[in-house]
This record gives structure tokens, C-alpha cells and sequence, in this order.
């Protein structure tokens, strides 16, 4: 490797134009948005300081607001429920789905990209398509489960406040399924044949195959998947608008949803600020376990 | 003799290719068998069939006695060594040498001591705690063959273990092999394209072409009895010249299809006028005048310091080894003899041996 200036006095600087082209989107696009956010969410900011830089500091007050308010609790475990659950089905779903896929069959290739078309369109047609499926009176699935006799009175999947959530949650599993499969796909197309040949010689089945060897050499893959998973599920909004509205009585509510409803409905757009910095507090933290094990991914 | 392995006009069909074709092998116990042809011969197959990655479409594989030709692999208690080696990336040198002592039900001080005595008699045991990508392509071929011995099994099965290792390291780990098989007495098949790594390893060669075995015995016969001329071309190095030739009057003699039309006498006899095809191997033509001579125009000379190469320029060209200098040999015709038991003759038709020396 050449020392970072050689290639300057060599006069070709086209390697250092690429890094700050990269730099300065990430910094007009993604640094500054970050920084402004943190401080307004130490601000007073409401739709008369909206216009103007100079806004009062209030300290820790809106943190001290968002985490004492009645609605704090029940939308801090929604959003828990909603990411674990989440995350634990589209991982199993996907990697059940990956190993399946695995098998060599006529179409399977095929088959494997079709699943694809949930993760390519946009999420509020996701949630419009749900919502058709997940209607109490004129829904798919309260159909389908009522002709198979599975129950007899119709489900209000989306405004039962015990199962709103729980609806948003079966549709964001149906999105991040193909993510999470073609990405274990990958992961499980390389790994040799061969030294599943030699498990099978030593005496490994499939059951122990699956654990001694699938387990351990998909490791990096699986903690990318786990926390792309979380990250990509602290984002999922357009579910929520178009499904539930975080409602009903905040019934499915998460943090996600609240911080655009403090800041874009009530207009409480420092309280709306400050959740969303403790949400990228949770981000940071995961997404350190993501380079960590990127990184046990290269030594491999 | 104990039978190892039996294995029992298998066939293999691969939808319609017929891979293996009525496939009979008997390996006594103790044996290394080597089989030997080139790719596509089906002699990966073979192997992978009686370690049972393969299943077989006819015919019975035996294995101690045992009949497992619809075993899965696990239960046919044999070890493998993969060309690839196919360590376990994720476990350590020790790791890999135990998993199938775990498997087993062993303890895990009582596998690592195993695996320790193992890693003493392969030279491993600085490296028990290295994991697969810190070690050479030698340290690795040694950990899968470690690996392999460690479990006792009922035979060994190499699917061409060498190839991946630089000329150097694979004379010796060729000997490296045949020592560890001698020192544990066990059944051990191996795959090879290469004749040489065949011939000097093994005490039965097996050789293969198309699916179907052209002839199995011990190395120096096949080299000095081949029943065919794939096999006399396959057995040996540099491989045996082929000439046209037409039996003489007296049924004596052949005149090869060469300039000059030489004549060499043979042992033996054969009708007269019958066209063959005359098969001299490259070393058994010794440069020099006397009887049974053959002169030939030189097309170039390869010196390698212990052996000299003349290739003649002729059509088909004849290929001379001879083990001196040849000082002075360069060009213009060279004159060569040959015994007459050392001529082979094959029917062009059926390629069929109708001589060997």
C-alpha cells in the first residue's frame, strides 16, 4: 500500500475525490440532520420558534417530559414486543425459508426471487394490501378463518387495542422475510458441500449437521441479519400509517411512531426530537454489534 | 483373505448417464488400493459410492461383511480425506480431530488424549490449538489425515489428497502416507488421477476409464501385462509409443508403418499379414546398434541431467528415454534397439493386447 499522499504528488487525487464525495453527502445528508436533531431536543421548540435558529434551552426538559408521560410505558414495551417479535420471526421464518431454498429443486432459484417482491414495495402499499387482508368486516383473513371454522365472530385485528399491534408486527414479519432469507441464502451457499460430506463421515446427522457446523460458520451472517433486523425495525413507520396509526389509544403505538406524532401532530417537536435520540442511542449500540461482527466475518 | 471391502457389480446411473458400469472390486483387509484414470473416468464416484455420498442404482457394497449399500455414510464407519481437506474452519486443530470422538460419545479429556497421541505420530502436536486458516497446505493435508486416523475406522477413503500440494511437499507426503498406512494396518482406497502417486503407493491399482474398469492387479503387471493399449498408454512414464505395423511372412516379425519400413523382430508368433498396432515403451529402446535396430530422424532432444528424451520426427512420432547423456545426439537419425520379448502388439480393432512383454 502507498502512503496516503504519494498518490497526491502523484497528481492523482481521483481516490481522495471519491472519499469526499461520499463524506460530504454523508455529512450535508446525514451528520448535520443528526447534530440538528440532538439539539433541538435539548430546545423549546414549537410551531412560533419553528422559523428561527435561535430557540430557548430548556435543558434536559423534554427528555424529563417523554419519559414521565402516562403513554411512556405502554409505547416503550410496544416497541420491545414489536422489535423482538419481529425480529425472532423474520430471522427463523427466513432462515427456515433459506435452508429450504437450499435444497436443490427444479424452480428453486426461481421461487427464491419471487419472495423478493415484499421486500421491493414500498411500505405503505405493504400496509394498504394488509390492511385489505387484516379488515374486520370485509377482511381476507377473518374470511378465510371463519370458512375454515377456525372462529366463528369476526376479528378486529386492526382496532382491538390487545391485537393492533400484533397485526403490524405479522406484516413488518412478511417484509423483512425475503431480507433476512437472501442474506442467510447467501451465507449458507458458502459453506463448502464438502464439509458436510465430512460431518456425515464423522458421524455428524442432520439435526447435529445443523448444529455443529450450519450454526457456528453462519455466525457473522446471523448477527448482520439480527441487527440489520433491529435497525430496520426502529424505522418501520409507513406499517403504522397505514395500518393503525399507532392506535387504538396508543394500543399499538411504538417510539418510532410517537417521535413523527410529538413533532409532526402536536407539533412538540423538541419532545419528538428527544425520543428519537434515545431511539439512536439503541441504534448505536446495535449497531456496534453489527461491525463487530462484520469484522469476525473478515478474519473468518 | 479377509475382505475388507466388496464391492459387488455396482452400477451408477446419473438419470441417463451410466456412470459406473458393473463395477467389481475385492479389497483385502490391510490393502491400499489405488484407482487410477483420467477425469470423468468415474473413479471419484466409485469412491464417494462406498463412502455412501453417493447412492448406488444396482449391486451391493459390502464393508466388513456387512451389507451397506443403502447405508447412509454415518453408519458405515469410514473416514475420508477430501481433496479440499474439508476442515471444519471453526474448529481448532484439536477441534477437528475430535469431533467425531464427541460424536462417538467419547469424553472430552479421553478425545483430546487421543487426538494428542494422533497429533504425535502426524507432527501435529505444536498445532492443536491453530485454527485450519493459520495453517499451510501441508499442515492442513496432515490435519486431515489426522483427523481420518484418529477414528479407527474400518477403512480410509482419499479422493485425490495431494493435488492442492506443490511437487516438492507431494513426493514426500506420498511416502508420508503409505508409512502411516503400513504403521496402522488399515484398508485404504485412493483416488488418483496421477499413475505414478498409483504405481508407488499402492499394492493393487484399479484402472478406470468411462465408467468401467479396464484392469485391476498389482502395479508392475499392469505395467508389464496390460490387457489393452488404454492401459499400456495410461501405466508408465513418458507413455508407451504406438506404431501401425503389419505381422511379416513368418509370422516372426513386424514391419512398422515408419520411414525406412524397419522391421523388428517379436517374441512370439502371430498369423502373417495381420495388421497391428506395435507398442514400445520409451525406456525399453536402448540407443546403440545390434539386433532388432530401428533408425529414426531426430526431431529434438531433452536433456533433464539423469535422462535423456528424443522425440523422432515421424508420423506417429516415437518417444526414446534413455538414461545416459546421449553426448553428441542433437540431430540427423538415431539408432536404437529394442529386445524382442519387450514389444507389445494390439489389435487396431478391439485395442485388445495380442502380445505384452
Amino acid at each position: 500500500m502507498s502512503a496516503p499522499t504519494s498518490s497526491f504528488r502523484d497528481g492523482r487525487g481521483f481516490d481522495r475525490i471519491l472519499v469526499w464525495i461520499t463524506l460530504g453527502f454523508l455529512i450535508v445528508f446525514s451528520a448535520f440532520p443528526l447534530v440538528y436533531n440532538v439539539i433541538m431536543s435539548f430546545q423549546n421548540v414549537d410551531l412560533f420558534t419553528l422559523a428561527s435558529f435561535d430557540r430557548p434551552f430548556v435543558g434536559l426538559d423534554n427528555y424529563d417530559e417523554v419519559l414521565t408521560r402516562n403513554a411512556t410505558q405502554i409505547i416503550v414495551r410496544n416497541t420491545a414486543v414489536f422489535v423482538v417479535l419481529s425480529v425472532a420471526a423474520q430471522l427463523s421464518i427466513g432462515f427456515a425459508l433459506a435452508l429450504f431454498f437450499q435444497q436443490r429443486f427444479p424452480g428453486a432459484t426461481w421461487l427464491r426471487g419471487l419472495f423478493l417482491a415484499g421486500w421491493i414495495m414500498p411500505g405503505l402499499v405493504v400496509g394498504g394490501v394488509w390492511s385489505f387482508i387484516l379488515a374486520g368486516d370485509f377482511g381476507v383473513l377473518n374470511w378465510l378463518l371463519q370458512t375454515l371454522g377456525v372462529t366463528d365472530d369476526k376479528i378486529f385485528w386492526l382496532s382491538d387495542p390487545s391485537k393492533s399491534l400484533y397485526s403490524v408486527i405479522i406484516a413488518n414479519v412478511w417484509v423483512g422475510v425475503p431480507f433476512n432469507m437472501i442474506l442467510l441464502s447467501v451465507g449458507l451457499a458458502a459453506i463448502p458441500d464438502d464439509i458436510y460430506e465430512a460431518a456425515e463421515l464423522d458421524g455428524a446427522g442432520r439435526v447435529w449437521r445443523f448444529l455443529t457446523i450450519t450454526l457456528p460458520l453462519m455466525r457473522a451472517q446471523l448477527g448482520a441479519v439480527i441487527s440489520l433486523g433491529i435497525i430496520f425495525t426502529l424505522q418501520q413507520f409507513d406499517l403504522f400509517a397505514a395500518l393503525t396509526q399507532g392506535g387504538p389509544s396508543n394500543g399499538s403505538n411504538v417510539m418510532q411512531y410517537w417521535s413523527w406524532e410529538l413533532s409532526f401532530q402536536d407539533y412538540r417537536i423538541g419532545q419528538g426530537s428527544a425520543v428519537s435520540v434515545l431511539m439512536i442511542l439503541v441504534v448505536i449500540g446495535v449497531a456496534a454489534i453489527y461491525v463487530r461482527s462484520t469484522r469476525h466475518e473478515h478474519a473468518a | 483373505m479377509n475382505m475388507q471391502i466388496e464391492i459387488d457389480q455396482i452400477d451408477k446411473y446419473y438419470g441417463a448417464y451410466h456412470a459406473l458400469k458393473s463395477v467389481d472390486v475385492r479389497i483385502p483387509q490391510g490393502q491400499f488400493v489405488a484407482l487410477v484414470g483420467p477425469s470423468g473416468c468415474g473413479k471419484s464416484t466409485l469412491l464417494r459410492t462406498i463412502a455412501g455420498l453417493e447412492t448406488i442404482s444396482s449391486g451391493a457394497i459390502r464393508i466388513a461383511g456387512a451389507d451397506v449399500s443403502s447405508a447412509p455414510p454415518r453408519q458405515r464407519d469410514l473416514a475420508m480425506v477430501f481433496q479440499s481437506y474439508a476442515l471444519y474452519p471453526h474448529k481448532t486443530v484439536a477441534g477437528n480431530m475430535t469431533y467425531a470422538l464427541r460424536l462417538k460419545g467419547m469424553n472430552r479429556a479421553q478425545a483430546r488424549a487421543r487426538a494428542e497421541e494422533i497429533a504425535a505420530i502426524t507432527g501435529l502436536e505444536k498445532l492443536m490449538d491453530r485454527y485450519p486458516r493459520e495453517l499451510s497446505g501441508g499442515q492442513r493435508q496432515r490435519v486431515a489425515m489426522g483427523r481420518a486416523i484418529v477414528r479407527e475406522p474400518q477403512a480410509f477413503l482419499f479422493d485425490e489428497p495431494l493435488s492442492n500440494l506443490d511437487a516438492a511437499l507431494r513426493v514426500h507426503m506420498r511416502a508420508e502416507i503409505r508409512k502411516l498406512h503400513d504403521r496402522i494396518g488399515a484398508t485404504s482406497v485412493y483416488v488418483t488421477h496421477d499413475q505414478i502417486e498409483a504405481m508407488t503407493m499402492a499394492d493393487h491399482v484399479v484402472v478406470m476409464r468411462a465408467g468401467v474398469i479396464e484392469q485391476q492387479g498389482a502395479p508392475l503387471d499392469l505395467y508389464d501385462r496390460p490387457v489393452n493399449r488404454f492401459v499400456a498408454g495410461f501405466i508408465g512414464s513418458p507413455a508407451m509409443n504406438f506404431v501401425p505395423a503389419r505381422v511379416g511372412d513368418d509370422g516372426g516379425h513386424v514391419i512398422l508403418d515408419l520411414p525406412g519400413s524397419p522391421r523388428l523382430t517379436f517374441d512370439g508368433h502371430r498369423p502373417a499379414g495381420e495388421a497391428v498396432i506395435v507398442g514400445l515403451r520409451p525406456e525399453h529402446l536402448i540407443p546403440g546398434t545390434g539386433d532388432n535396430a530401428l533408425s529414426l530422424p531426430i526431431a529434438n532432444v531433452e536433456r533433464t541431467g539423469s535422462a535423456t528424451f528424443v522425440r523422432t520426427a515421424t508420423d506417429p512420432d516415437v518417444m526414446i528415454a534413455a538414461n545416459d547423456r546421449l553426448a553428441g545426439v542433437t540431430t540427423g537419425t538415431i539408432t536404437v534397439t529394442i529386445r524382442p520379448e519387450l514389444i507389445y502388439l494390439f489389435s487396431p480393432e478391439t485395442d485388445g493386447a495380442l502380445r505384452t512383454g
